[in-house]
């Protein structure tokens, strides 16, 4: 092979869309489709590695890595990219008994990447421009791929950003949380309460194309002041994405001990609800569109990794604990950080399990899926579905059916997935 | 071998639950050499496991003890079991029949309770000899003396006169034998020619059929004779001719006095009932022996299965159970809330509570069963009849009540009620039976510290929590007993109770007017507490016809979405609704409400305030 070609070059040259030519029919994965049509293919990356673990957190996290276990992972997640970029794409896909002599397609052009944890900004910079680099080099992404990489504020300042900037990031993801220090204690968050707009600016002068905030709501003792006071902190911060999450009580977490016995508030629904509509407001006044359940954007900056999940596309698994799915088979890595090391490092798949969907199944989670999203979800991809439900909750509101779409509405957000489980057949 | 009449005695106990009937009764078998320590269970004759776990006695049984008396003469004793509580009086009074005499056993300690006397006054109408027996003297609590001036203030006589025994150690039971011999008559018979053999007790087995137990008065029995049984016109052939002593023995005859068992191909209790007269086929006694009644349930309720695919098997256990129980009735019903069930009528509600038990542990149905009711007739305005419809009419459930409009007059069961309480306990029992709609028919002191007080209560006060609230309400020391006695015009209306506005037939209740408000009120707050939020708000709402008299509302669930999925998690936050949805196909849907079973259970079987 000659001299690397650039990222982008790579991705002008990859072979042609392979299977039902998505990539031909959407050359650009960012453009606005209606529901229904299939995103571009993106890639997950988790970064298990955390300075602490959050109280409320009950996702695959590592404490206490040294710097050498952390530069030892981004070997082991760049040995299995190259692993899997090898074997291609048919070896993601449900096996099928017929064909196996066949040359496998090649990659389709992929339209996102994310990098998410745990926390990733603890790798180092380089280590984490190292694998970005990786991937572009490794998979066909296509010119203006969405590359997000999630980071904790106190972990980040311009010059990494800045070097992230230069492997590919495109957009960062900054874990805010809360704006005051209450509810960040609460929360056991550890930075302070100016860290996450100082680390917004800094992305901005990095040279970063769009900036996101995540923010938790529901948080006992957070007053719907502070909470509104924190989203107008996020704006000012000038992003042009934020994620809000209802606080929710994990099992098997430091959280849920506390409030099975030591009578710390368990978060409640009502005021959930009521904190969710607060920020629809405030944010629609601001010029935000929400676009997903817990997601918001200014035009342009929805995230396309993001949408991509929602509607059901694929996309590759890579690093420990990461779920990935590929054409109707849903597989996830070995959790613990040894575990999936053990297994790249010897050239062997960390498949910790996997779930092939059959086609009830599938329209079960295009449903649920679906009905997060603001474009909705075609009928024809979830018939059926229970009618005499979908009328009633058309009736009461809740539901927006024009006899293709099925989409929830202003009214219905909140209730989602009660939606999609009276739906299902 | 067989006795002279001169050398029988019948005796039954009358004792209540707890008071150590059964202990006595073994003691007495393994006195008179029946029964061999080694084959000793405890409560010999307590049949059923239900029986033997709750410590009372369901069904009557008979068991035949030869004893040589002080005098050194041989002679027969028959115990004859009875069911001790006051759902089964007809049964007890039948069985009572059988005998010339009764022991009364009474705890030392607790003294004697309102269903002891109860079966006392049945023993003493039916002419019985009654021997008063103090048990448990070795317990401290023993108050000997005490107990035995009750006894003797009640049926007259000298309290010295009075037997002590501990049935647990034994003592003393040597003397109660000898004073049955002494005090019981002998049985006495008319010899007119014909056979006449009262049934005191039927059981379904399902090998042999129906095992028919009696006392012959007249004449006698004898395997392969024809027989007939008087009430029911069923005649057979008897097969097998027996008497347990207490293991069951062939015989080849029982003559006047005598008690036992046979089979003749009988298939279900129903065709043996309890108090008919068995007779010759070919020469049918003219005159039947008195006091037969047909049973009459007096408390229905509904009874559906959860999953609704049981149905056929709960008709096949309840037909089982009916083979072997002829009290009960049940025919089919359907609830728009519930399904299809069956409305099953039960002598009063321990009768229900062993049948319910019953189908769950024998047949491992799972049930819910509705509030019980009783019975009302309802004369329908003349105006208002349909053609072929009759004048009265008989409602059994709730939901069948016709429209206000439409009834001249409904009438309720009452009973007669006895309760005894310690005197310190009268205010509340007034007060307990006041709220009952009970009005005093009278009030005796036994003695300065036991109260018998008689009210006329409406049964339907008295089958929900009743007896529960006079035991709370006397710290467990009043007892209550009770036989129906008619029927009474009553200012009744049925509360509906209304979800989203649509009547939920199966929470629809028959009460006073006076109470109709507090009872809708009640019944809506709970619904509300049980019926968890639905997607929109829904309206909890209690009415007497088309007037609401209550209302509350369960508001819509505000939030019902998870935040994310962490990393892609697809499959997690999948299977989590998967399992919601599993959730709902478990509930009731009542119009677009959707109801957990659980809470269907606890609405209908919490007490009314």
């Amino acid at each position: 092979m000659p001299a690397a070609p650039s990222p982008r070059q790579r991705a002008a040259e990859a072979p042609g869309p392979p299977v039902g030519s998505r990539a031909a029919e959407a050359p650009d994965p960012h453009a606005a489709r209606g529901a229904g049509e299939a995103p571009a293919p993106g890639v997950y990356v988790h970064v298990p590695f955390c300075a602490h673990r959050c109280g409320y957190c009950n996702f695959a996290v590592d404490v206490g890595a040294d710097a050498g276990l952390r530069r030892r992972y981004t070997d082991g997640v760049l040995a299995h990219l190259a692993a899997v970029a090898e074997a291609g794409p048919r070896a993601l896909a449900p096996q099928t008994h017929h064909g196996g002599e066949a040359p496998g397609p090649g990659w389709p052009v992929l339209g996102s990447v994310f990098v998410g944890g745990g926390t990733p900004t603890l790798l180092d910079p380089g280590d984490l421009a190292r694998l970005l680099t990786g991937l572009v080099e490794a998979l066909p992404l296509a010119a203006d791929a969405e590359v997000t990489v999630e980071a904790n504020p106190e972990t980040v300042d311009e010059a990494s950003l800045a070097t992230l900037a230069a492997a590919g990031c495109t957009r960062v993801s900054i874990g805010a949380q809360a704006f005051e220090p209450a509810t960040l204690a609460f929360l056991d968050r550890r930075h302070d309460p100016e860290a996450p707009a100082r680390a917004a600016a800094d992305a901005r002068r990095a040279g970063l194309a769009s900036v996101s905030l995540d923010l938790i709501y529901g948080v006992p003792g957070q007053t719907p002041e502070q909470w509104e006071a924190g989203l107008d902190a996020a704006l000012e911060a000038g992003v042009d994405h934020l994620s809000c999450y209802a606080l929710t009580l994990e099992r098997n977490t430091p959280y849920a001990r506390a409030v099975a016995l030591d009578g710390v508030p368990a978060p409640d629904d009502d005021v959930a609800a009521a904190r969710m509509a607060a920020a629809g407001q405030r944010l629609r006044r601001a010029g935000l569109r929400r676009y997903e359940v817990s997601n918001w954007a200014r035009p342009g900056h929805e995230s396309a990794h993001n949408r991509m999940y929602w509607r059901g596309g694929d996309y590759l698994a890579l690093g420990a604990a990461a779920h990935g799915h590929w054409q109707g088979r849903r597989w996830w890595n070995l959790r613990p950080t040894q575990r999936y090391l053990a297994r790249v490092e010897a050239g062997q798949a960390p498949t910790g399990g996997q779930e092939i969907l059959d086609e009830a199944t599938r329209r079960a989670e295009r449903l649920l899926l679906g009905l997060r999203t603001a474009e909705g979800v075609a009928r024809a991809e979830v018939t059926p579905i229970d009618e005499e439900a979908a009328a009633a909750l058309v009736a009461g509101g809740l539901l927006a059916d024009d006899g293709a779409v099925l989409r929830v509405t202003e009214a219905g957000w909140a209730l989602a997935d009660g939606l999609a489980v009276r739906l299902l057949p | 071998m067989s006795y002279p009449l001169d050398r029988i005695r019948n005796f039954a106990i009358i004792a209540h639950i707890d008071h150590g009937k059964s202990t006595l009764a073994d003691r007495m078998l393994q006195r008179t050499g029946l029964v061999e320590p080694r084959t000793f269970r405890d409560q010999y004759l307590d049949r059923m496991d239900l029986e033997r776990e709750r410590g009372i006695t369901i069904k009557a049984q008979a068991v035949r003890m030869p004893f040589t008396g002080a005098d050194g003469q041989d002679y027969l004793l028959n115990l004859i079991d009875t069911p001790g509580h006051v759902d089964f009086a007809y049964e007890v009074s039948r069985a009572m029949n059988a005998c010339e005499g009764a022991i009364l056993l009474v705890d030392a300690a607790q003294g004697m309770q309102a269903q002891t006397i109860a079966n006392l006054y049945v023993a003493i109408e039916a002419g019985l000899e009654v021997i008063p027996v103090l048990n448990k003297i070795d317990l401290p609590a023993a108050r000997p003396d005490e107990i035995a001036a009750e006894i003797a203030s009640l049926l007259g006589g000298d309290p010295d006169d009075i037997l002590a025994v501990s049935a647990k150690t034994g003592e003393g039971v040597e003397a109660v034998l000898e004073r049955i011999v002494e005090r019981v008559p002998a049985p006495a018979t008319r010899d007119d020619g014909y056979t006449r053999a009262l049934i005191f007790d039927s059981i379904y087995d399902s090998y042999r059929g129906v095992i028919t137990y009696v006392r012959v008065v007249d004449g006698e029995l004898r395997p392969r004779q024809e027989i007939r049984l008087a009430a029911t016109g069923f005649h057979n052939e008897i097969d097998e001719l027996a008497v347990l002593s207490p293991e069951p023995r062939p015989v080849d005859r029982l003559g006047p006095g005598e008690v036992g068992f046979f089979t003749a191909a009988i298939k279900e209790v129903d065709q043996a009932r309890v108090g008919d007269t068995v007779t010759g086929h070919a020469d049918p006694a003219p005159d039947p022996l008195p006091g037969y009644r047909e049973p009459t349930p007096m408390v229905f309720s509904g009874l559906y299965p959860v999953d609704s695919e049981d149905f056929p098997d709960l008709r096949d256990a309840l037909d089982r159970l009916r083979l072997n129980d002829a009290s009960f009735t049940f025919e089919p019903e359907s609830s728009a809330a519930l399904g299809f069930g069956f409305r099953c009528g039960f002598l009063g509600l321990l009768h229900m509570e062993i049948i319910s038990e019953r189908l769950d542990r024998e047949y491992d149905i799972p049930l819910v069963t509705t509030a019980p009711n009783v019975g009302y007739e309802v004369d329908l305005e003349e105006r208002t009849r349909r053609p072929g419809e009759d004048a009265t009419i008989r409602v059994s459930n709730p939901a069948d009540l016709p429209d206000p409009s439409r009834i001249a007059e409904i009438r309720e069961p009452v009973v007669d009620a006895m309760i005894i309480t310690p005197s310190a306990y009268v205010g509340t029992v007034m007060q307990l039976c006041e709220q009952r709609r009970g009005s005093l028919d009278s009030m005796d002191y036994i003695t300065e510290e036991r109260v018998e007080l008689r009210y006329a209560l409406p049964l339907a006060e008295i089958v929900f929590d009743f007896f529960d609230r006079l035991k709370s309400g006397t710290r467990g020391y009043a007892s209550l007993d009770y036989e129906p006695s008619g029927l009474t015009v009553a200012d009744l209306v049925r509360v509906d109770i209304l979800l989203n506005g649509e009547p939920v037939d199966a929470f629809s209740a028959i009460v006073h007017r006076e109470k109709a408000y507090e009872y809708g009120k009640a019944m809506v707050a709970r619904l509300k507490e049980l019926i968890p939020r639905q997607m929109f708000d829904v309206p909890v709402q209690a009415a007497i016809g088309a007037k609401i008299i209550a209302r509350e509302t369960i508001k819509a669930r505000r939030k019902d979405v998870l935040a994310k999925c962490y990393g892609g998690d697809v499959t997690r936050k999948r299977k989590l609704l998967e399992k919601q949805k599993e959730g709902k196909r478990k509930m009731k849907a009542v119009g677009a409400v959707e109801i957990p079973q659980e809470a269907f259970v606890a609405a209908l079987s919490v007490g009314q305030d």
